[in-house]
């Protein structure tokens, strides 16, 4: 009994996590994104942006104050951006330290779920916090874990109720047997 | 007696054997009998001061570094080891594994316990207030009306609103550690034992919350050796071995974590041998005894989410809001503050509050009051609060990680390079992978939340039907807010 429904349970949750991911569709639109981010001491405006897994993202950079970093977790790029410069230094961490100059940053958005950007030069006090996010759909971690969620919850009930269903049928049997 | 001592036993957590014995609900392993040297460790007289030394001159090489350091946050070692490493280590490991070993090691009361003892490592004999060591000071008794945790909870409440300029300006970080550090040691030479550390310490009150989790327990072997054998108590009035028990704790008693320093003298004065160090399932104590106690679970919870949003969030005007410091911006720092105390205060207890309503009638029973519900049921969100932390402060290391390793060589931001490890450069180590972590933590969480919730109300009810139906709404409530960690970490 114990065994029965501690299996059911599990795959309540994996069942009930697998479902919102699969409804969200494989699909890739490769869509040409365009984004224009500024940076201040220590946010970036938009906070967030918001594409779709294989879309081609470009995105311009400006600081409006003193040097920034933009460091995509994820997307291997780094950039640096001071005020009044249009032009980006960019890098790419795992191939070195070395930046180079271009006028925006293009990738592809291959990896879907939520990846921060973050700013990778020490702006002031409120740095290491400075960040943004993109979000590349369809995500799904995020669908994944809320389904998992919902299903914790169901299959709590589900035990719960099982339990007290197999209680109220023992004593009732003990009642008929004394009767 | 203060009130933390007067642990009754946790109903929960027993079971009564057919002759009679109270036992332990799920698995103890008592690290004492299978690595004897354990003991011998915890009751050699030397053992705190050992630990509590190196600590006690980190410390101060931390408020030197605060005062004469780089004024940028991380670029001095004492914002990055207290508040990323130190802030790790304690809520991932330390507390859900070893309980409140930190108490052990903490600086705080160095001096105020020496001052108390005027010893490091020895023991003093004597008679007084009902003891049976000699101790110095005032020792006067912490008044009745304050012997709870409400203090803590305002006192971090309080702390925790000034958290950005806390983790990010060195000198901020020396007032609130070096003011505390202070406090604790004139309260020692005024009150009786660790009273700084039961009713005041900030860290101490959530510690105390989330040792209940611990899967290490420090208890008495055979609490019937205790209440009968014993006559001395000495585990709290003290011995020629060890010290009475700073916590006020009677182990013939302790049923629970809360209030338990893990100082280990109640290993060295036990005449009958009869303390245990157990490994014990997670989320064993489940007694939550008042609204203190609950208020401290919704201040977590509020907390966490609110530096979720700020800390964690791209929201740049709440970021301006919390760093006052910087900004000026003192109206928005007011909505700052006021959102924080409405949430933890108000906003979530009245919530609660309704779940434990809807609980009772759901229930359809009237022998279980909503205080009751509302109260015991609170626990629920002591392990989805301690997931959901430790889900905030992955992040954290995995962002700030490198930061560790380059001021080591250059603590003070004084481009020093004494390791060799100054000019590694800053990158996120797997941070993209944060949510792969986040997840599996959050459900975690609330499957305890749930699990141990439903022995709460079994305990409650005798009907297992009355007792899952009372359970449903706060349950939902639980399930959102999981929902909404989820939101805000991956969504």
């Amino acid at each position: 009994m114990k065994l029965k429904l501690t299996v059911s349970c599990i795959l309540i949750v994996l069942i009930c996590a697998i479902i919102p991911p699969s409804f969200a569709g494989l699909s890739s639109s490769g869509e040409k994104k365009e984004f224009y981010i500024t940076a201040r001491q220590y946010a970036y405006e938009p906070g967030k942006i918001s594409v779709n897994k294989g879309d081609e993202v470009h995105i311009k950079l400006a600081s409006l104050d003193v040097i920034h970093g933009f460091f995509l977790e994820g997307y291997d790029i780094d950039a640096q951006i001071e005020p009044g410069v249009q032009k980006i230094k960019m890098r790419h961490p795992s191939q070195g330290r070395e930046f180079t100059e271009v006028d925006e940053i293009v990738f592809t958005a291959d990896r879907p779920g939520k990846f921060r950007f973050r700013c990778s030069h020490t702006c002031g006090t409120m740095h290491p916090f400075m960040q943004g996010e993109m979000l590349v759909n369809p995500n799904y971690p995020f669908l994944a874990g809320s389904g998992g969620t919902v299903g914790v919850f169901i299959s709590a009930l589900l035990t719960m109720f099982v339990l007290a269903k197999k209680d109220t049928s023992a004593a009732a049997e003990k009642e008929l047997q004394h009767g | 007696m203060d009130k933390p001592q007067q642990d009754s036993t946790d109903t929960i957590q027993k079971t009564v054997q057919p002759d009679g014995k109270v036992k332990n609900k799920g698995f103890r392993i008592d690290l004492f009998k299978l690595i004897p040297l354990t003991k011998k460790i915890c009751q050699w007289r030397s053992l705190q001061f050992l630990l509590v030394f190196p600590t006690m001159v980190i410390f101060l090489v931390f408020l030197y570094s605060g005062l004469f350091g780089s004024t940028v946050g991380n670029r001095n070692i004492i914002v990055i080891f207290v508040w990323i490493f130190w802030w790790f280590l304690l809520i991932t490991f330390m507390v859900p594994f070893a309980s409140r070993i930190w108490c052990l090691v903490c600086p705080f009361p160095f001096f105020g316990e020496w001052f108390q003892r005027l010893a490091f490592i020895k023991v003093r004999v004597g008679k007084m207030l009902g003891m049976r060591n000699k101790m110095y000071g005032l020792n006067k008794r912490w008044p009745k009306f304050l012997s709870n945790i409400w203090l803590q909870n305002i006192l971090f409440l309080g702390m925790c609103t000034f958290s950005a300029m806390l983790l990010t300006r060195p000198i901020v970080s020396v007032i609130a550690l070096g003011g505390l550090f202070f406090i604790a040691t004139v309260l020692s030479m005024i009150y009786r034992q660790r009273t700084f550390c039961m009713y005041l310490c900030p860290v101490g009150g959530f510690q105390g919350l989330y040792a209940m989790t611990s899967m290490l327990e420090l208890r008495a072997t055979d609490k019937e050796v205790c209440r009968k054998t014993c006559k001395t108590k000495n585990c709290l009035t003290g011995s020629e071995k060890g010290w009475g028990c700073p916590w006020f704790q009677y182990m013939g008693k302790m049923e629970r974590n809360n209030y338990c320093g893990m100082c280990m003298e109640c290993v060295k004065s036990c005449p009958n041998d009869n303390i245990s160090l157990n490994v014990r399932p997670f989320c064993s104590d489940t007694l939550i005894k008042g609204y203190d106690e609950a208020w401290k679970s919704f201040i977590m919870l509020a907390l966490a989410m609110v530096y979720s949003v700020t800390l964690l969030g791209p929201y740049g005007t709440i970021k301006d809001w919390a760093n006052v410091a910087e900004t000026r911006n003192w109206k928005g720092f007011g909505i700052y503050a006021a959102i924080i105390w409405f949430t933890a205060l108000v906003a979530i207890p009245s919530v609660w509050a309704l779940g434990a309503w809807l609980g009772k009638v759901l229930s359809g029973s009237d022998k279980v009051s909503t205080k009751e519900i509302f109260i015991r049921y609170s626990y629920m969100l002591v392990p989805l609060g301690l997931l959901a932390w430790i889900a905030f402060s992955f992040p954290l290391i995995m962002i700030n990680g490198l930061y560790i390793v380059s001021i080591v060589s250059d603590p003070l931001g004084w481009g020093w390079n004494l390791v060799g490890t100054a000019d590694i450069p800053w990158a996120p180590i797997f941070s993209e992978y944060t949510a792969h972590v986040q997840i599996p933590l959050l459900l975690l969480g609330l499957f305890y939340a749930i699990k141990r919730g439903y022995d709460i109300s079994l305990s409650l009810y005798q009907d297992k039907a009355k007792a899952a139906r009372s359970l449903i709404p706060l349950g939902v409530v639980c399930t959102v807010v999981v929902l909404a960690f989820l939101k805000l970490f991956t969504g």
